[in-house]
């Protein structure tokens, strides 16, 4: 006999009803169980965290459930203001300035710019696939992948070539800020492989044009901290965040011809 | 410092000050364009709503009759339950006292997912265009089915077919009598979508859901996932606002409050802070 639709059913599946963390324990008062009395991450009192231990150590034990070493941390600060601010001209930083001169509600400037900055192109969306290129390739000889990924490779016409994670041309050249903080970052003590290997590798792709973009670097970094590659996208994001923001603040207060609208004669419709 | 080698960067100082646009503007004091209609002459009052979407979405102005099935599909997929995802953030954003728009606005984001909303009927399309060209290298479909089954050593996981939390999907019949009040005949996708929803039944007990009904009715009509995704952009729209409304009617923190002991902490016993070396 055929069998036919018949109407829907709830399926057997068991939903939890307590979420499980392994990052936060909070401790409820004797009198409330609503309100927490204690709260320890990963182990740690909270309270004694914030007297003994500095805003990157805790950021980073929050991620990887340890806190970092010495050196590890040297270098995550080190990162964290290399990425403080990506600058006025980052189409994220724009859409914050964009919210910012429209008089939005201003709560929505971080979230509008973090959501661009979530873009593949020098954005987060990128970091996943970059940390796991490093992941992959930071023992990988660069000869060969110049060979395979640069030579027998066809530039675009038009726009930026990004022919490797984290590997590319910016405006058509190479970004020299990055390639300073990339040369900067490599020399701390706690610089890993993949940074190390990045470093290499963008001398050798200086012949074409070509060198480390914003996104390999952090997600070098990202690499050698053993970061899983979907949760450095969020964090790229957080720590490219001050800089969204202020910019964003900054144009709060300003009048709407405080940024630019182009005339008509810059507005060409095409066909 | 290395200086770089020369570039050329006339292709950015063409597009530097200037905006070029292929989908329409505004001439001030002449009209608003939209893909080269007048907008405001001829859309208002004479197109829809869903039309003008379509349009904005895709580049093609399509008849009224895809622009009401669209609002069908709308309908379909979001209504204003707060124990769906994306509903949810909507509630929570009410309870927050967030503003609607940042509450509708993330529940939109969380909805950009793989596992519902509009994504999903792009993968529908991918897998029923794809079953298509199998069965027209002459597969039926319930060796298509098999052959698939045999690639996993699973049950078959279709996109299109079966359905998180429920079995069966009463947003197919009523997709169906919306097609047919339409008078849209059914394609060829349809007919094989219906082939193997009737082997998935008789092997598997799971039926088509709406994604596998809209992916392939809309691949008979010429869409793309693609172009899917970008109508369905806000498709859950309304049931977010919807339970954002719900709980910012009532008290801040009101909806579904939680104990400490309500989160299951799996992680380390309490642990002295080691100083630094």
């Amino acid at each position: 006999m055929t069998k036919t639709r018949d109407g829907e059913k709830r399926r057997e599946q068991k939903f939890t009803n307590r979420p499980a963390t392994k990052i936060w324990c909070e401790t409820p008062a004797a009198d409330n169980p609503y309100i927490a009395e204690k709260v320890h991450c990963h182990g740690y009192n909270l309270m004694e965290l914030m007297q003994k231990r500095s805003f990157p150590e805790v950021l980073f034990l929050l991620f990887k459930g340890e806190l970092p070493s010495a050196d590890q941390v040297q270098l995550l600060e080190q990162l964290m203001i290399a990425l403080l601010n990506p600058g006025p001209r980052h189409p994220a930083t724009r859409a914050a300035m964009n919210t910012g001169i429209g008089k939005s509600d201003y709560n929505h400037i971080l979230p509008v710019a973090l959501s661009i900055l979530g873009g593949e192109h020098l954005g987060s969306g990128a970091i996943e696939r970059c940390v796991r290129f490093f992941n992959k390739t930071h023992n990988s000889a660069i000869d060969s992948l110049i060979e395979e990924q640069i030579k027998s490779a066809e530039r675009p016409a038009q726009g930026d070539w990004h022919p490797l994670p984290g590997f590319g041309s910016y405006f058509g050249g190479i970004d020299l800020m990055t390639t300073q903080i990339a040369t900067q970052l490599a020399t701390l003590p706690g610089a890993g492989k993949a940074l190390k290997f990045g470093v290499t590798l963008a001398e050798q792709l200086r012949p074409y044009n070509l060198g480390w973009l914003t996104t390999g670097v952090a997600a070098a970094v990202f690499a050698d901290f053993k970061f899983q590659p979907k949760h450095s996208a969020g964090i790229f994001q957080l720590l490219c965040a001050p800089g969204l923001l202020a910019h964003g603040m900054e144009m709060l207060n300003k009048p709407i011809t405080a940024m630019p609208f182009q005339n008509d004669e810059d507005y060409i419709i095409e066909d | 410092m290395k200086t770089n080698p020369p570039v050329d960067t006339s292709f950015w100082d063409r597009n530097r000050g200037t905006i070029r646009s292929r989908k329409g503007g505004w001439k001030i004091g002449e009209a608003v364009y939209c893909h080269g209609y007048n907008m405001l002459e001829e859309f208002i009052g004479h197109k829809s709503y869903f039309q003008v979407l379509i349009l904005n979405a895709t580049g093609r102005l399509v008849e009224r009759r895809i622009a009401d099935w669209f609002e069908a599909i709308f309908i379909s997929m979001s209504w204003p339950d707060p124990r769906i995802w994306c509903n949810q953030i909507g509630a929570l954003g009410g309870t927050m006292r967030t503003s609607i728009v940042a509450a509708t606005t993330a529940g939109l984001l969380a909805a950009d997912s793989r596992n519902y909303a509009q994504r999903t009927l792009a993968g529908g399309c991918q897998f029923i265009s794809s079953a298509l060209n199998a069965i027209k290298t002459g597969l039926s479909a319930e060796e298509f089915v098999l052959q698939q089954t045999a690639k996993t050593g699973i049950s078959p996981n279709f996109m299109g077919y079966s359905r998180p939390v429920a079995k069966g999907d009463e947003r197919v019949p009523a997709m169906e009598r919306v097609s047919k009040d339409l008078k849209f005949p059914e394609g060829e996708h349809l007919t094989l979508a219906y082939e193997i929803e009737k082997v998935l039944l008789q092997r598997y007990d799971e039926a088509m859901n709406l994604t596998g009904y809209a992916s392939a009715f809309l691949c008979d009509q010429g869409f793309t996932g693609e172009e899917i995704c970008r109508i369905g952009t806000i498709i859950v729209n309304s049931g977010v606002t919807a339970c954002y409304t719900d709980t910012i009617e009532r008290p801040a923190g009101a909806f579904l409050p939680m104990r400490c002991e309500d989160i299951d902490y799996q992680g380390p016993p309490p642990r002295a802070v080691p100083d630094r070396r």
